[in-house]
């Protein structure tokens, strides 16, 4: 099984390439490129982005506008890939299996994210792939300003939009 | 203010209880049969003469109507008039189930509560409470909480049909999901000093409290301490089901099996 890579194309930024690891996280990386495959990313912002820590997206459009999703996924945290700098993975709430569309990239090492047991506490966030081009846009995204905007921290002032995704390799 | 101000509602357990049952934070809806089969169960099998229900018994609550035609909501009331045949049952709303009303009360057989309510058992003061109101760090859940219990936003949403209630419900979840997907983030806990006030004010040793999921016991200094309840979900590997047992010879909390 290859892996698939995928091309986030950043407004004004820049375009991020992600090489998805398929054979350790097939469950997340299925939902990931079919999400892609729908253009449910397209028009979509990082809504929460925090310094030294990770910048997430997937899950609304401009104005904190959430966008439908799908069915929750199994979490594959424990598939021993590591919430390293530039990797990407999977948000959810603080249920282990109910992550959905919304995902992150790691701007530090997060190893506190990391799956220490399958346990609400241990089960951690499943890596499934990393940067492999365009760390510099994620950093211009990590480093953008931002502010509260209703029941959200960290929205970045000025919308950081994912003007569309797209797969490009399988 | 050094006296128990006695502003918080009393309950005084009857002399013939021995064994009083303390829960929470179920959040029972069709779509989790195992854990409402648990819950049936546990109300069928209970030797306690008492369950003190803290919030959150179910998932979701629209309104007393959705009791009205036969359904999920019916069949639980019907569970726990069979119940309270047995036992005396008191239910405290919670931040999931604080629409509901006297009506489904009644249908029930159950006896509402006021949070927080302090329950005098064994020569003891137990104060109640499902615990959102004490999350004093979330300031945005304290500011919707003020509109929510709010007569006048109640009774403007309850004014709206069953259906339109349902969607509206879906969405609000769907929404604050969507929100609490948030890597690192940290969860507002009670405030200790605001816990540490209302065991004063109460003249309680114990708060007994939910809806963190994050069941400990915290000792606030000066005798006083807070206890948390489990929630439930037995699809969770383990499973929870967890019940706070009060008995004279103190606190107990009992898995079911």
């Amino acid at each position: 099984m290859s892996n698939p890579q995928v091309e986030l194309h950043i407004r004004d930024l820049g375009v991020i390439v992600l090489e998805l690891d398929a054979a350790k996280a097939p469950k997340t990386v299925a939902n990931f490129v079919d999400y892609v495959k729908k253009g449910q990313y397209d028009g979509t912002v990082f809504h929460r982005v925090i310094p030294g820590f990770m910048v997430q997206g997937g899950g609304f459009e401009p104005g904190m506008q959430q966008k439908p999703i799908g069915e929750q996924i199994e979490n594959e945290a424990n598939n021993g890939l590591k919430n390293d700098k530039y990797t990407v993975a999977m948000a959810r709430t603080s249920a282990p299996h109910s992550a959905s569309a919304q995902f992150f990239i790691n701007a530090a090492n997060n190893d506190f994210l990391n799956h220490t047991a399958p346990t609400a506490q241990g089960w951690g966030y499943a890596v499934f792939g990393k940067v492999v081009s365009g760390t510099d846009v994620v950093d211009r995204i990590e480093r953008t300003k931002t502010g509260r905007r209703g029941f959200h921290d960290d929205v970045p002032v000025d919308d950081v939009v994912v003007d569309k995704a797209v797969v490009i390799a399988e | 203010m050094n006296t128990p101000a006695q502003d918080f509602p009393e309950l005084l357990a009857p002399p013939a209880w021995r064994m009083i049952d303390i829960i929470s934070d179920l959040h029972l809806q069709p779509g989790q049969p195992a854990t409402v089969e648990a819950w049936r169960g546990y109300l069928q099998t209970t030797p306690a003469d008492a369950i003190f229900i803290l919030g959150d018994l179910f998932e979701v609550w629209v309104g007393d109507d959705a009791a009205d035609a036969p359904g999920f909501e019916a069949q639980c009331a019907q569970w726990l008039r069979e119940t309270c045949a047995q036992r005396a049952v008191y239910f405290m709303h919670g931040n999931r189930d604080f629409l509901l009303g006297e009506r489904f009360a009644a249908q029930a057989g159950f006896t509402l509560l006021q949070d927080p309510t302090v329950l005098v058992f064994m020569d003891e003061r137990w104060l109640l409470s499902h615990g959102d109101a004490l999350c004093l760090d979330d300031t945005e859940y304290q500011q919707m909480r003020r509109q929510v219990r709010s007569a006048q936003w109640q009774q403007a949403v309850l004014a709206q049909p069953l259906e339109q209630r349902r969607t509206l419900a879906r969405s609000a979840r769907a929404q604050s999901e969507a929100r609490q997907q948030a890597p690192g983030m940290v969860w507002a806990d009670v405030d200790s000093a605001a816990a540490h006030e209302w065991l004063v004010r109460a003249g309680a040793a114990t708060l007994v409290h939910g809806h963190t999921h994050r069941p400990a016991e915290h000792d606030l200094g000066d005798g006083l301490r807070r206890v948390v309840l489990s929630d439930w979900d037995a699809d969770a590997r383990p499973p929870r089901a967890q019940v706070l047992c009060l008995t004279a010879a103190g606190m107990k909390r009992v898995d079911l099996r």
